[in-house]
């Protein structure tokens, strides 16, 4: 049972924005139809694979179908290049609630599936794209990777080591705020047709999600105000940066926003000679000399164990995180006191066995979350042809010898 | 505005930028939003700068401007027993709290899930905080860097692999953590809808932070490796930012069919780039500064709109890395109404940043108001909706209450 039930949503997607995004719905209890097809088998080959090592039937248990790729979705497996599959899913789309897509702009009008095409089928339809700059302007055309919108979207310009030139912000967080828009775009939607009773056409675009995201840089620009690249420090606060721990590459973040908390901090180091100076006593004399600051505390913190040092500096009520690694995360105590890991066994997957998942963000008490089940590739072509396309064992029979449909790649797929 | 949540009314009683945020995503698709703050100091976001006027006021800070349009806003001291109480009433009409104070404060001053929904029971309150409502850190202090830190992205995704860890700026992690928290009300809004049933929905910014880059727990599971950074370290062809004439780029080998090498040998005109040493990933990483040598002198010969252009009409994936100014000038975002113009009444008109999406072919913040000025709708919140005379107002004003 989930709020979304009985929504259906008819999704054509690859790599990463949009089917992160549609795995909430998924959560939420919506059937997601994934639509894929034997040529694009990108998404099942990407992996990770239980030690690196894909088995036989790789293509149903990479990590990151059973994170976000086919989580909760059903899986139909059709040729929709195929005039018969073009056919088929046109009638899904009858059946359907909303269609979402993230091909290049103009791909869903030649396959016959742009908006008004779906409006002719099904009058009430919603219909989402997810692109990288739009269905309009001048660069609607452009390709893109991830991060190729944190750059054109302002934050990657913005981020950088100190005094250093503009970095790459992540490889593919432009990717998760996009999914997480998108989620969110079709549950205002689905909202809205409950109260109006219409569908309608949401163009959303990953780089002006990038641009939602940096709103103050907007403003800023505008009257000439530029940022200047601090890495982990901040424009006025110190100390407010990583200190090197105990150990190789290990680092806690200290992120002192007041000055009662830089006296806490005193207190937490024993009140050294160097800190007692008049200099540090106000935000503006720490920002000015952080430099200083930063490498007579980093004189404090290294030889000190990262995670004993949070907890010793929580007690001070200093704001503080020890620089965690993934490993440390998936063992963390926090963490699982709260639920927020899930242990899962892919059925798919045997030779996987049970792996540790991150959950969603957010408990909602009447609402839990988890990976319940991974779609296997074509799992649910015959259902979904049986029940929702009205077809014949026959006809159905006959699609999967013209390989209209599928259940696992092609024999000249190569392995991952 | 398009106003797709217009039916929806939302208390926001925020201490940091996750709430704020979460509160402007309900409130830029029409949610009928105040915004509560303390008297005379207002939300702490107000102080922050850098402030778009020439002098620090009140209204300037663009931190404060950008996560809180389409709010009203008034003051009130929920700590006192009378602010206590009118917060209580308020809470009586509202669909939807927000809140982004320390686990266990709001009990502490009697406006806790369940006080609230003595006033309420099919209230929905939605807590942002940095490490949860629950758990061994859920008392601990927190900021965005802490939570880049503490959620593994500080580890794993942005810096160099040879330098210590860096992050990303303007508190993406509280805007994911944001994200994740109008979903979740949204989904609330509609459970309630169907069953009649409030829920407090419990948001962490720590946990934004770990499920933000592809996954760090997985790939941890599957292969036993801890994702690291640096993954655009020596990586001319797919990752490093190269500068132009007029502002930097980075290149992909993304739509080049399988022969990125040809591809932009071609392009740029450069037949040094055939040279098998390049042909593929590892090589071209292994003799990263010849290639880069090769291809950094070519790419100063072009203008970053041009480049775009003609990398575009060829097919090529690059992205330009501009700064806020070419993003608010760029004609494509300008073609498409990305952005749209609010007008303030101190800082006057200015451009701010869409939802990200188009409904219908409209920006659904078009027609949004700025944010709101300290207690700017005070007498309309307390006379003409909670039902207070002008007198009583006052009182409270005087009592530093209002």
């Amino acid at each position: 049972m989930g709020v979304l039930d009985g929504v259906r949503v008819l999704t054509l997607e690859q790599v990463h924005a949009l089917p992160w995004g549609t795995s909430f719905l998924a959560d939420f209890g919506a059937e997601v139809i994934r639509v894929e097809s034997v040529d694009h088998m990108q998404d099942r080959r990407s992996g990770p694979f239980p030690h690196g090592q894909p088995s036989e039937e790789w293509w149903n248990e990479g990590g990151a179908l059973a994170y976000f790729g086919t989580r909760n979705k059903s899986s139909l497996c059709l040729e929709v290049v195929h005039p018969k599959g073009k056919e088929i899913f046109l009638k899904l789309v009858e059946s359907s609630d909303v269609v979402t897509d993230n091909f290049r702009p103009g791909t869903m009008r030649r396959f016959g599936f742009d908006h008004e095409s779906l409006l002719e089928v099904n009058p009430r339809i919603i219909s989402l794209s997810c692109t990288a700059y739009g269905h309009t302007g001048p660069w609607r055309r452009a390709g893109s990777r991830a991060r190729t919108v944190d750059a054109a979207c302002g934050l990657s310009y913005l981020t950088g080591y100190e005094g250093g030139p503009s970095v790459r912000a992540s490889s593919n967080y432009m990717d998760h705020s996009a999914g997480n828009n998108a989620a969110y775009a079709i549950m205002l939607a689905l909202y809205n047709r409950e109260r109006t009773g219409k569908g309608m056409r949401i163009d959303l675009s990953m780089q002006e999600t990038g641009v939602s995201a940096i709103g103050p840089a907007v403003l800023e620009a505008q009257r000439g105000i530029t940022r200047p690249r601090l890495g982990c420090g901040h424009l006025w606060k110190s100390p407010h940066n990583i200190y090197p721990c105990h150990g190789d590459d290990r680092w806690i973040a200290i992120a002192v926003s007041t000055d009662s908390q830089w006296r806490g901090l005193n207190r937490a180091m024993g009140s050294p000679e160097w800190a007692v100076d008049t200099r540090f006593d106000t935000m503006e004399g720490r920002w000015r000399d952080r430099h200083d600051l930063d490498e007579q505390l980093s004189g404090w913190t290294s030889g000190q164990e990262a995670e004993k040092l949070m907890l010793h500096l929580q007690q001070y009520r200093i704001p503080s995180g020890a620089v965690f690694t993934a490993e440390e995360l998936a063992a963390n105590g926090h963490l699982r006191d709260r639920g927020y890991l899930q242990e899962f066994y892919n059925d798919h997957a045997p030779q996987a066995g049970v792996r540790t998942y991150a959950g969603r963000p957010f408990r909602a008490p009447l609402m839990p979350l988890e990976i319940k089940h991974v779609a296997a590739l074509g799992e649910d072509n015959w259902r979904i042809l049986r029940v929702l396309a009205e077809l014949s064992e026959e006809e159905i029979g006959n699609l999967a010898e013209e390989g209209v449909i599928s259940d696992r790649p092609k024999a000249d797929e190569p392995a991952p | 505005m398009l106003g797709i949540l217009n039916d929806v009314k939302v208390v926001e009683l925020s201490g940091s930028l996750s709430g704020a945020y979460c509160a402007k995503l309900l409130a830029d698709q029409g949610a009928s939003t105040i915004k509560v703050e303390p008297p005379t100091v207002g939300d702490p976001a107000r102080v922050e700068p850098p402030f778009i006027s020439e002098e620090s006021n009140p209204d300037g800070s663009s931190l404060f401007l950008a996560f809180n349009t389409n709010k009203r806003g008034i003051t009130l001291d929920v700590s006192r027993p009378e602010g206590r109480r009118i917060f209580l009433r308020m809470v009586q009409f509202a669909d939807v709290a927000i809140e982004s104070f320390g686990p266990g404060y709001l009990e502490d001053i009697g406006l806790g899930y369940a006080a609230l929904t003595e006033s309420n029971p099919t209230l929905i309150l939605t807590s942002l905080t940095y490490f949860g409502q629950t758990g061994p850190y859920s008392g601990f202090e927190g900021s965005d860097l802490v939570a880049q830190a503490a959620g593994g992205f500080l580890h794993a995704v942005t810096g160099s692999a040879d330098r210590p860890p860096m992050g990303t700026v303007l508190e993406q992690m509280e805007i994911t953590a944001a994200r994740n928290g109008a979903i979740a009300t949204l989904a609330a809004l509609m459970h309630r809808k169907q069953t009649g049933e409030g829920q407090h929905i419990d948001v962490s910014t720590m946990e934004a932070a770990v499920s933000t880059p592809s996954g760090l727990i997985h790939p941890y599971s599957f292969t036993g490796q801890s994702p690291m950074r640096g993954g655009s370290d020596g990586n001319v062809m797919d990752g490093m930012h190269l500068f132009t004439k007029d502002g930097e780029v980075t290149l992909t080998t993304a739509g080049t069919g399988g022969r990125p090498m040809e591809a932009w040998a071609e392009f740029l005109e450069e037949p040094g780039l055939l040279a098998p040493k390049f042909a593929s990933r590892r090589g071209r990483m292994e003799n990263w500064e010849e290639l880069y040598g090769l291809v950094a002198p070519k790419l100063t010969q072009w203008n970053n709109l041009e480049l775009m252009e003609a990398t575009m009409a060829r097919g090529l994936v690059i992205g330009l890395v501009q700064n806020p100014q070419q993003v608010i000038e760029s004609p494509h975002l300008q073609e498409r109404g990305a952005l749209v113009e609010i007008e303030h009444p101190v800082n006057g008109p200015m451009l701010y940043a869409g939802p990200g999406f188009l409904m219908d072919g409209v920006n659904p913040m078009e027609g949004s108001v700025p944010a709101p000025r300290l207690g700017e709708h005070n007498e309309q919140v307390y006379c003409q909706e909670l039902g207070l005379n002008i007198i009583e107002l006052e009182n409270l004003h005087e009592a530093g209450i209002v």
